[in-house]
């Protein structure tokens, strides 16, 4: 289990930052720009061909298992693009896109002279591509009959699954009760295969999700604000009947 | 928030340089053009923003049924205005609003990371994506709100909504009083990315 798998609840962090900006230094506009083409180019989906390169599979998922593999202090410590940053740097080095050695020769050139232009070039086919998957998203639904287990009103429990890398449950809610307040239309999957987590992109792991709702002072006895309601959406995989009284006793 | 690690003196200058030097090698190698990223940021000062976010909430204040419907059926309700195409596009492939009013403030956060709406609300605003906002927000939500200014009476409830799943979550914010008499271009104004998040309302100018 990581921190940044459970960090709801997590005290004593001090006050929220208000800050309203998307991006606070002009650089993060571009690791955003570079994330978003890698996601829209990967070849997973159903775009049409390009020149482009880039023949490695990119999606949030793997920006969000490189986030949640950092140790949880450096995961405090870097701003949002930050991580990105290193993250992505990462991935085209790790990949052979890039060496190791010539992004740290071009950042060296850029330091010395920040203002020296970027290189010319590229078809437009490319950023058409882009474009396309911005228009076109990418949705997990699937058309799949679903076979949900639960219906709105049912309560459940939480289950303790065993993530390793990757996962879509929020640590804290992990062997809670919870009730089920919408069974959304259709099975979903998941960008990659979370393995024993229990969600994934094959169509066998197509599954209903369930909107449950969660009563804090379960989530925190004795610790949580009052006249509030957590709702957080759950994949099958993650939802549970719950343990016979008897049984549990 | 800064205070506790220790940065390098050129922590942003050292940033600005590797996030070029990558930018210029993929452009170098043929990964992306140089028109790459203006492309993508074009997209989401023209296309994808909380200025469509705003449009709709606008039409929900002066169409009580439209309300009805955009709480209903988010994404047929979008439809119907006259957005540019992709409105179910990238993070905004399921989405869904949720009303304040009737003794109900809402609250939408990603604890396990930064999902949001795309189409309507655009680019996440660095509040959102805070590590400290994503714990707080979970377990104490009026003690985070009052750090933005906003005090939820104690006789409302609030809901959180954990954006955990394939569901992409916005607010229909309350229309504030005195606007009677505005347009919907004049209320669409007064709407606000966080406003549709739920760490503020909507005021009157």
């Amino acid at each position: 289990m990581k921190l940044q798998h459970t960090l709801g609840g997590l005290e004593g962090l001090g006050p929220v930052w208000t800050e309203t900006r998307v991006f606070v230094e002009e650089w993060e506009k571009g690791i955003f720009g570079i994330h978003t083409a890698m996601m829209a180019l990967s070849p997973q989906l159903p775009l049409p061909e390009t020149s482009s390169v880039f023949k490695t599979v990119w999606t949030w998922a793997d920006l969000r298992k490189g986030a949640e593999s950092m140790n949880p202090f450096d995961y405090f410590k870097y701003r949002y693009y930050e991580k990105w940053l290193g993250g992505i740097s990462g991935y085209f080095v790790a990949n052979g896109y890039i060496t190791a050695d010539e992004l740290e020769a071009k950042t060296a050139e850029y330091l010395t002279d920040p203002d020296k232009p970027l290189p010319e070039g590229g078809a437009p086919e490319i950023d058409a591509r882009i474009v396309q998957y911005l228009v076109d998203g990418d949705s997990p639904k699937r058309d799949v009959d679903p076979k949900p287990a639960f219906a709105v009103g049912d309560t459940v429990l939480i289950k303790n699954v065993p993530t390793v890398e990757h996962t879509r449950l929020p640590g804290f809610l992990r062997n809670k009760t919870g009730v089920v307040t919408e069974v959304y239309p259709g099975a979903y999957v998941y960008l990659t295969d979370t393995g024993a987590d229990g969600i994934g992109d094959a169509i066998e792991k197509a599954m209903p999700v369930y909107c449950v709702k969660f009563d804090p002072a379960d989530l925190w006895p004795g610790n949580a604000e009052s006249n509030f309601s957590l709702y957080a959406d759950l994949y099958a995989a993650y939802v549970a009947e719950p343990v016979p009284a008897a049984a549990a006793a | 928030m800064s205070d506790r690690f220790f940065y390098d003196a050129d922590r942003e200058k050292k940033n600005a340089a590797r996030a070029k030097a990558l930018q210029a090698l993929l452009i170098e190698k043929g990964v992306i053009t140089s028109k790459t990223v203006d492309t993508v940021l074009g997209y989401f000062e023209t296309k994808m923003g909380p200025f469509n976010g705003a449009k709709a909430v606008a039409k929900a204040w002066v169409d009580p049924a439209y309300r009805e419907r955009l709480v209903a059926d988010t994404p047929a309700a979008i439809a119907e205005l006259d957005f540019p195409e992709g409105m179910a596009g990238a993070e905004g492939e399921h989405m869904k609003a949720v009303a304040n009013g009737d003794g109900v403030h809402n609250l939408i956060i990603c604890t396990l990371c930064s999902c949001y709406p795309w189409p309507v609300l655009g680019l996440p605003p660095y509040w959102y994506k805070d590590p400290t906002f994503r714990s707080r927000a979970a377990r104490e939500p009026r003690a985070v709100l009052k750090e933005f200014g906003l005090d939820v009476p104690a006789d409302v409830e609030i809901k959180v909504w954990d954006s955990s799943a394939q569901i992409r979550w916005f607010v229909v914010p309350e229309r504030p009083e005195g606007t009677e008499g505005m347009s919907e271009e004049q209320l669409a104004a007064l709407v606000t990315p966080e406003s549709m998040m739920g760490v503020a309302v909507a005021k009157a100018a």
